[in-house]
């Protein structure tokens, strides 16, 4: 039972048939993508509610087909008078962009009218009480953990819910729905010493609030980081090996996996042009794409143009198997699509290399560089030239040395995920991205000399 | 330009009167939600609506129609908010809204206000943009004359142009304000974008290079001379960065060029200004107000009141006229930008910096237009005095980390300078360093201060607006510097 929720799955439906209903009596094909969420959210600090937020978003998005050309158009409202609007504004649309056979919707076989459906959805408590609950505990916790260290001081509690519903009708009779929920937590600790002041934070995120990390969990998490990036200082300019930590690793599987795209591939901003067949990455790395893990935080039974995805390997001993495609960039390419419409699903990066739990990494890394916070920085999508400004730990035989600051790691993307040595054990999930921390050889690092 | 006299009515005629909500119903929902003793409580009601129109290799490929409205409803009571918002606006959903703020409060009936507020505070008017809504011009050809223009242009100016995307999107918001101490104020807010990418080939190398205009405007708020500019910009960066070398590593002095590395003062001092930093004692800069944090001749201005700029409001949202806020003054730090709630706990006043993404955000205090104030060196001189380092002229965006004050930038233009002379254009170099460090460092400011072409944007927990930084040329003695070179 939905705990947030002010519309229903079968008004959804009805909202996106009528769009492409409306559209078709002006001679045109079209699909409408309508979509609900409904967000609670309590943000506690100095142990007392600072913020009670409900709020959301819902759209209906219609694109239209006609004589070739392709119009969108979308609206917040879904009562007839904006959906009769939307119709408008997209055929107007339409009768201006030049004529594209890509854009054409996907044929009508190959849209999933049936077929697997993850669970996105899990009943939870999710009401404006439960949620003050559980954003005070987890701030009374911090704050107790905060106490027994002078150097800390604890920062904001959150805990927040989502709720959605998602509905997508095509007119080819195509007409699907999802439901969807989230449930997040995180906590902020601050450290300060003679040095200055630092701050972290951890967080955890689930479709289920059982699933989520105890509040204890989190807030010693975010107190350990933020007193482990105490005393901070810069490196002397230098190469040497790096071990990104699970949650900045994802960062890199997802530039990866960014460049696997249709759009990268069709405009050819992607450091991995012609990629399928190719060894891109260290021949002992394999990622696997699954659209229907239950539960998934980027499960889905199809995209936003109806189509499914598919389990299979995007990389398998380092060559490229699959891109993410959508219909467009697909026939742009000479391909099908892959269902990757709204891009990948939940991917994991595994290696049959030596591993190690998060100590034995830091044992194969000896002396290097551990990288725990990207703090801003560019990838170049054509070139794979790839600069960062990070924070981390300096190591000396596999020993924390001390915390580092204002320094630069530069890279380019080929040569780093062919350089991947090792992928720990210590396995995290970031969204749609699971990978234990990432060894990389050799890297060029940028300090004070 | 009358934006502020003609605004009111456009606002109402575009929310209350499109709702069948009047006044009364108004002020009847501002005192159920003030019912609770807030000392702070508003409604805000926003209808945004947007049109785009984008060519990909000289073809038009895409447009886009997109409308929304809604009101947002806010109770603070001692610095604790409740909030909740509705896409419907009819009284029913608009009563329902402020009810479940008040089940948030979960504060009783302390406050009453029985037959509601009365609304008679009306904010001025202004003269920084007028009340035109952009998307109401329908003719499609209008727009993509403009874009194919771009597009001939950008190609006939060198054979090494292989493809160039040209957008525009044109923004209407009005925006209406009512709060329980009597406030109705309203902002019909035009703006309009045009933006670029171009891409260069030569020998195998392909190279990119972006620019953009952005008004308070209609489309008819740029002349040619402005566009045709934008089209050399970018065209001139793609043309440079084929030819890049890769960047220098370590620490050096820097020049940065004017206008958008302005950014540096968005983020490295900006950030650490707002209110609500202070209040929590977040900032790097907490408890440093009346003292030296820069360089004298370093002054530092938030300015909300500049003729179409995208960061300039007549109103901000909360419905306060924004400030001309001197941030730093010859070095000496001066001033806080303040939103009304966090003013009020901290016993300071509005500088109408109350921003929010949309109806359905939280205001913060929020950046208007932020800028560092004319120096006197020559230009050439401050190139000149470099032995060995970097000239930057364009950013991709920057982040700073308020508790340690670190920021980074990272280049999209530059050069090696070596012996006072520009060397050569360098590839991505990513500028870092810690704010108030690096404010201490300025050594020259020139004397050609320009805002940002108006593409600035920022983001802050979660929400992103429009602002424009700005700065004259000027030299910073030691940064740091990461780049692939070495």
């Amino acid at each position: 039972m939905t705990r947030l929720l002010s519309q229903t799955e079968t008004e959804l439906r009805e909202a996106a048939q009528l769009a492409v209903e409306l559209a078709g009596r002006r001679g045109a094909r079209a699909r409408a993508s309508v979509h609900h969420e409904a967000i609670a959210k309590i943000a506690a600090r100095g142990g007392e509610v600072e913020t009670a937020e409900r709020s959301g978003s819902q759209g209906l998005g219609l694109t239209v087909f006609h004589e070739g050309r392709r119009g969108s158009a979308s609206t917040a409202g879904f009562d007839r008078a904006a959906v009769e609007r939307v119709v408008a504004e997209a055929m107007l649309i339409a009768g201006h962009v030049q004529p594209d056979s890509d854009a054409d919707m996907p044929a009508a076989d190959a849209l999933a009218f049936s077929g697997p459906a993850p669970v996105l959805y899990a009943d939870s408590p999710r009401g404006p009480e439960s949620l003050l609950d559980a954003a005070t505990t987890m701030n009374r916790i911090a704050i107790n953990i905060a106490e027994s260290d002078d150097r800390l001081r604890a920062g904001e509690s959150v805990a927040a819910a989502t709720e959605g519903l998602w509905a997508l009708a095509t007119s080819d009779g195509f007409c699907r729905s999802a439901m969807r929920s989230n449930d997040m937590r995180w906590t902020v600790m601050l450290a300060h010493d003679e040095g200055g002041g630092t701050s972290d934070f951890c967080q955890s995120q689930e479709r289920r609030v059982d699933g989520l990390s105890s509040a204890e969990q989190l807030a010693k998490t975010a107190a350990d980081r933020a007193r482990s990036a105490l005393g901070a200082r810069s490196l002397d300019s230098r190469r040497c090996p790096v071990l990104f930590e699970p949650r900045v690793a994802a960062t890199l599987v997802g530039e990866l996996a960014g460049a696997l795209t249709g759009t990268a591939q069709h405009r050819r901003m992607s450091f991995l042009p012609d990629p399928v067949g190719r060894g891109v990455a260290a021949p002992h790395l394999d990622l696997h794409e699954d659209p229907f893990e239950p539960l998934g935080l980027a499960s889905g039974g199809f995209d936003s143009e109806g189509i499914a995805g598919s389990s299979r390997a995007i990389l398998r001993s380092g060559v490229v198997e699959g891109l993410f495609l959508s219909s467009f960039t697909a026939r742009k390419l000479g391909m099908a699509s892959t269902g990757n419409a709204d891009g990948y699903y939940n991917l994991r990066l595994s290696s049959t290399a030596e591993s190690g739990d998060w100590h034995e990494m830091l044992q194969m890394l000896g002396t290097g560089l551990v990288v725990t916070q990207f703090q801003g920085g560019k990838t170049d999508p054509a070139s794979g030239n790839w600069t960062q400004a990070v924070r981390g730990l300096w190591v000396e035989d596999g020993h924390v040395v001390h915390a580092v600051a204002d320094v630069t790691l530069a890279g380019t993307m080929a040569a780093m995920l062919n350089g991947i040595r090792a992928v720990g054990r210590d396995v995290e999930r970031m969204g749609a991205i699971r990978t234990g921390s990432i060894l990389i050889d050799d890297m060029r690092v940028g300090g004070r000399a | 330009m009358n934006g502020g006299a003609l605004a009111i009515d456009r606002a109402r005629a575009r929310l209350l009167d499109a709702a069948g909500l009047d006044d009364a119903a108004i002020a009847r929902a501002l005192g159920e939600l003030a019912g609770g003793g807030a000392d702070l409580a508003d409604l805000y009601f926003e209808a945004t609506s947007m049109r785009s129109w984008g060519l990909e290799g000289g073809r038009v490929t895409q447009g886009g129609f997109v409308m929304r409205q809604g009101v947002g409803a806010r109770a603070a009571h001692r610095g604790q908010v409740s909030f909740a918002h509705s896409a419907d606006i009819r009284e029913s959903a608009l009563l329902d809204t402020v009810r479940a703020v008040r089940t948030l409060e979960r504060r009783g009936e302390t406050g009453r206000h029985s037959g509601g507020i009365a609304l008679d505070r009306r904010a001025g008017g202004h003269d920084l943009y007028p009340a035109v809504d952009p998307v109401a011009v329908e003719d499609a050809t209008a727009w993509i004359a403009i874009l194919k223009r771009i597009d001939e242009q950008a190609r006939s100016h060198d054979p090494r142009v292989v493809r160039v995307d040209a957008n525009v999107r044109a923004t209407d918001t009005t925006v209406l304000v009512a709060d329980a101490d009597g406030l109705l104020a309203g902002d019909v807010r035009p703006m309009t974008i045009l933006s670029m990418v171009v891409i260069a080939e030569h020998n195998g190398q392909r190279a990119r290079g972006q620019a953009g205009l952005g008004r308070r405007a209609g489309l008819d708020g740029f002349d040619t001379a402005e566009i045709d500019a934008m089209v050399a910009t970018a065209t001139r960066m793609a043309l440079n960065n084929l030819d890049a070398i890769p960047a220098p590593v370590g620490e050096m002095p820097i020049v940065l060029g004017p206008g958008y590395p302005g950014v540096l003062f968005h983020e490295a001092v900006g950030h650490g200004l707002e209110g609500d930093h202070h209040r929590k004692h977040l900032s790097a800069f907490d408890g440093k107000v009346g003292e030296r944090i820069a360089a004298p001749g370093v002054t530092v201005i938030d300015d909300g009141g500049i003729p179409g700029r995208l960061g300039s409001l007549g109103i901000d949202d909360e419905g306060i006229a924004p400030d001309r806020t001197v941030l730093v003054e010859d070095g000496i730090l001066t001033g806080l930008m303040q939103d009304r709630l966090n003013a009020g706990l901290m016993n300071a006043r509005s500088t109408g910096n109350g921003r929010r993404q949309s109806y359905a955000h939280l205001p913060m205090p929020r950046m208007t237009n932020t800028f560092l104030a004319n120096g006197t060196a020559d230009p050439a001189d401050i190139i000149a005095s470099i032995d060995r380092g970097i000239y930057a002229t364009e950013f991709d965006g920057g982040q700073v980390d308020i508790v340690t004050g670190r920021f980074n930038f990272t280049t999209i233009e530059a050069w090696l300078v070596e012996k006072g002379r520009l060397v050569a254009p360098i590839c991505g170099a990513t500028l870092i360093g810690v704010g108030h460090e690096a404010l201490r460092h300025i050594s020259m400011v020139g004397d050609d201060l320009e805002l940002d072409s108006g593409m600035a944007t920022c983001g802050k927990q979660g929400q992103s607006l429009h602002v424009s930084v700005g700065q004259p040329t000027l030299r910073i003695d030691r940064m740091m510097v990461g780049g692939q070179a070495g």
